[in-house]
């Protein structure tokens, strides 16, 4: 048991220090659109030309080859420096990219590892549907295998950012006739192919704010060459996708939320005076929370501690489902310190949205519900 | 940085398992329901054989030479095995002899044939070279002597200097509890926490042994669940109790990130030392508290009985809880540290 950084990983920490300072954005992240999109791909190119995309990344897909332990100290610079997060390129860099290296041919990781690293190109998912959420091995979007294509219809729901996507990872259904789980294709489809029609949604955070869609699929030709991995197995290749977004994915949001609490904790101090803080339940609730972070990130090295020991198993559902609870109970009580000034939504608004938005982090990328199965069932072993 | 015990620790991680489970299983507590008082005085002989009343002692007093790490893993199999929270005093009561350079005690610790009962603070007290207040005393009927800390430091006091002794019954009916009362005595030794932060190291002690409580509960919940069969099919595939389940696996895993976070933060004596193991304490008691409840609920009728082991869990839980400040001292104490660095 050890916390101790070796001092070539205090050499690349002061290295990440130094460039963070200077190439952090000054200026706000765009919340939607097109500037959204030109902001988070400017900022993925800024990182890789200074040589920091892909830390973790094999060298031979253009990354550093470097180990979890120094992708974890260059979130925890990022976070301290108040690195905007790009969310638009979570898809591409944390599914997307991690599924082409663990199953993708030769082909398809020479033409997209790059772009994605390069921040050339956005990625989203097309897993969800408007009857199978949850239920995602129930999905009924059909492929036909067409010559040498697959002809798909049907349709997906809950994209985030289908709009402003060039690429998507997309689940269909090849077979049919076959058990749930084994008729399943994982697909490479280009947003700009005839045939594919979206229709925006709004979510809750504001009037107008577009941030997902439902997707139309009407005989949207793709190229079998296209499908990653084999054939009808792209449970599989799914499932290696979700592993990591449960497990290491997330570690950079994790660590910038500990950065946040502390200044939740200066906010209500000067607004209550040290006293109240030490007396009231909104003191205790912010102890709690402090406890909470520390233990998220305690819990992140125990991650990257595991890691040296093999992949990250099932154990870092444990951090995912901890943190995303955490998220919202951290947005919550931004609202009890603002007290009446939380019914204001300016437009530079830290808190408000975010809070609303937080209702999201028990719903997407597996509810806290499918979260608790998964846990149930494949960390404590209990029956289906 | 590995939070992952060394193999050398892993070694010690097995001796005491091996021992415990031969010795010290649970079901040591289960005929004797309602007795008044511990055995596991007995064990004491044979944990100090084992180096393991002595871990964090330097070898020339008669140590293993190890530290808070090492003494974080024993604890934690302390806390699954309900070991009696008199080991505690031995643990710290140690520390302050070493520290006094009282060959006779160490001895007598190192031979597992002195108890050291704990002074618990009923209320605010105060702990100095010149202490007083109102205290319970935990496991210290038959011992000669009891140690009491605070954040400011640790002092060990003889039993005859308590006054207005008188025995209470306690929730855990396994241990013994006197009230009792110092009229401003001196410990006959005393450590201020700059020259040993014993006050800190009882924080993560205690919250390692209240992670193992967390992880037993679980792990009989956890056990019971894939048995008992209900509406023909084990319960723990609805997912009213495997949600449950779950949630208590998030507790303690969270519990013990941190309390293994605050233990190497002690042992390389960082500026956060005390942050985190606040935190540790307030997380690995909330666990063993949640789980403790829990997991009677998952045993239904039978976990309310004094035939399950449940209702152990918990109340040793409560004792953990109350032992160095409960959770709302706690979470008052972490209010007031600096960030985290």
């Amino acid at each position: 048991m050890d916390l101790d950084f070796t001092v070539e990983d205090d050499l690349f920490r002061e290295e990440a220090r130094d460039w963070l300072n200077e190439n952090v954005p000054t200026e706000p992240r765009p919340q939607q659109g097109l500037a959204m999109r030109e902001f988070d791909l400017a900022w993925q190119r800024r990182q890789y030309d200074g040589g920091w995309a892909g830390v973790s990344w094999p060298k031979e897909y253009g990354g550093r080859g470097l180990s979890l332990t120094h992708q974890l100290i260059w979130y925890e610079e990022y976070a301290r420096a108040g690195a905007p997060n790009a969310q638009l390129l979570f898809v591409g860099c944390n599914h997307a990219a991690p599924t082409l290296m663990s199953k993708g041919s030769e082909e398809q990781k020479a033409y997209h590892l790059p772009k994605i690293l390069r921040g050339e190109v956005a990625w989203c998912q097309g897993f969800s549907e408007p009857d199978n959420g949850s239920d995602l091995a129930g999905l009924r979007t059909r492929a036909l295998i067409d010559g040498d294509h697959l002809v798909v219809n049907g349709s997906k729901i809950w994209t985030s950012n289908a709009h402003l996507a060039d690429w998507q990872e997309l689940l269909v259904r090849t077979d049919p006739l076959a058990p749930r789980h084994k008729g399943i294709s994982w697909v490479i489809c280009d947003m700009n192919t005839p045939g594919i029609e979206l229709r925006p949604i709004l979510i809750m955070t504001q009037p107008g704010h577009h941030h997902f869609n439902q997707v139309f699929y009407n005989d949207v030709r793709i190229p079998l060459a296209n499908v990653v991995g084999e054939i009808n197995d792209g449970w599989n290749v799914a499932m290696s996708t979700l592993g990591f977004e449960r497990g290491t994915a997330g570690m950079s949001e994790q660590i910038t939320y500990g950065v946040l609490l502390e200044k939740l904790i200066d906010m209500a101090r000067e607004r209550f005076g040290d006293a109240a803080i030490e007396h009231d339940e909104i003191g205790q609730r912010l102890a709690q929370l402090r406890a909470d972070h520390a233990a998220v990130r305690a819990m992140i090295y125990m991650v990257v501690s595991r890691s040296y020991a093999g992949a990250p198993g099932s154990e870092a559902s444990l951090t995912r489902a901890f943190f995303s609870q955490l998220q919202q109970r951290t947005r919550r009580i931004a609202l009890d310190i603002l007290g009446a000034d939380s019914l204001e939504m300016p437009s530079e608004d830290p808190w408000i949205r975010p809070y609303l938005r937080s209702f999201s982090t028990t719903i997407a990328a597996g509810t806290s519900e499918i979260q608790r199965n998964i846990i149930g069932e494949r960390v404590l072993g209990l029956p289906r | 940085m590995n939070l992952l015990p060394t193999p050398e620790q892993t070694q010690i991680i097995d001796a005491a398992r091996s021992f415990l489970a031969g010795e010290a299983p649970v079901e040591r507590l289960r005929p004797q329901h309602g007795q008044i008082g511990n055995r596991d005085a007995r064990l004491w002989g044979d944990l100090a054989e084992l180096g393991f009343l002595s871990l964090g002692l330097p070898e020339h007093q008669g140590g293993v030479g190890l530290g808070p790490c090492e003494e974080t893993l024993l604890y934690r199999e302390f806390g699954r095995h309900l070991i009696s929270p008199g080991v505690l005093g031995l643990t710290l009561g140690a520390r302050l002899a070493a520290r006094a350079e009282d060959a006779a005690l160490l001895e007598a610790v190192g031979a597992g044939s002195v108890r050291i009962g704990i002074a618990n603070p009923r209320g605010p007290v105060s702990l100095g070279p010149e202490s007083e207040g109102e205290f319970h005393l935990i496991e210290a009927r038959e011992a000669a002597w009891a140690i009491a800390w605070s954040t400011d430091g640790a002092g060990l006091f003889r039993t005859g200097e308590f006054s207005a002794v008188s025995d209470v019954l306690c929730m855990d009916s396994h241990l013994t509890l006197e009230r009792a009362r110092l009229e401003v005595v001196s410990p006959v030794i005393w450590a201020p926490a700059e020259e040993d932060a014993i006050g800190d190291r009882a924080l993560v002690l205690v919250a390692a042994y209240a992670v193992g409580l967390a992880e037993a509960a679980r792990d009989m919940a956890v056990a019971y669940a894939k048995i008992r069969e209900q509406f023909g099919k084990p319960i723990g595939s609805f997912q009213a109790i495997k949600h449950k389940c779950a949630d208590m696996a998030i507790l303690a895993e969270a519990a013990w990130c941190q309390t293994a976070f605050a233990a190497v933060a002690l042992a390389k004596g960082r500026g956060d030392a005390r942050f985190h193991a606040t935190a540790a304490k307030l997380l690995a008691t909330d666990a063993a508290l949640k789980n403790a409840a829990q997991n009677i609920q998952v045993h239904g009728a039978y976990g309310f009985t004094a035939d399950a082991d449940a209702h152990l869990f918990l109340k040793r839980a409560h004792v953990m809880d109350i032992l160095a400040g409960d959770l709302r001292a706690q979470k008052a104490a972490l209010i007031r540290e600096p960030a985290a660095t």
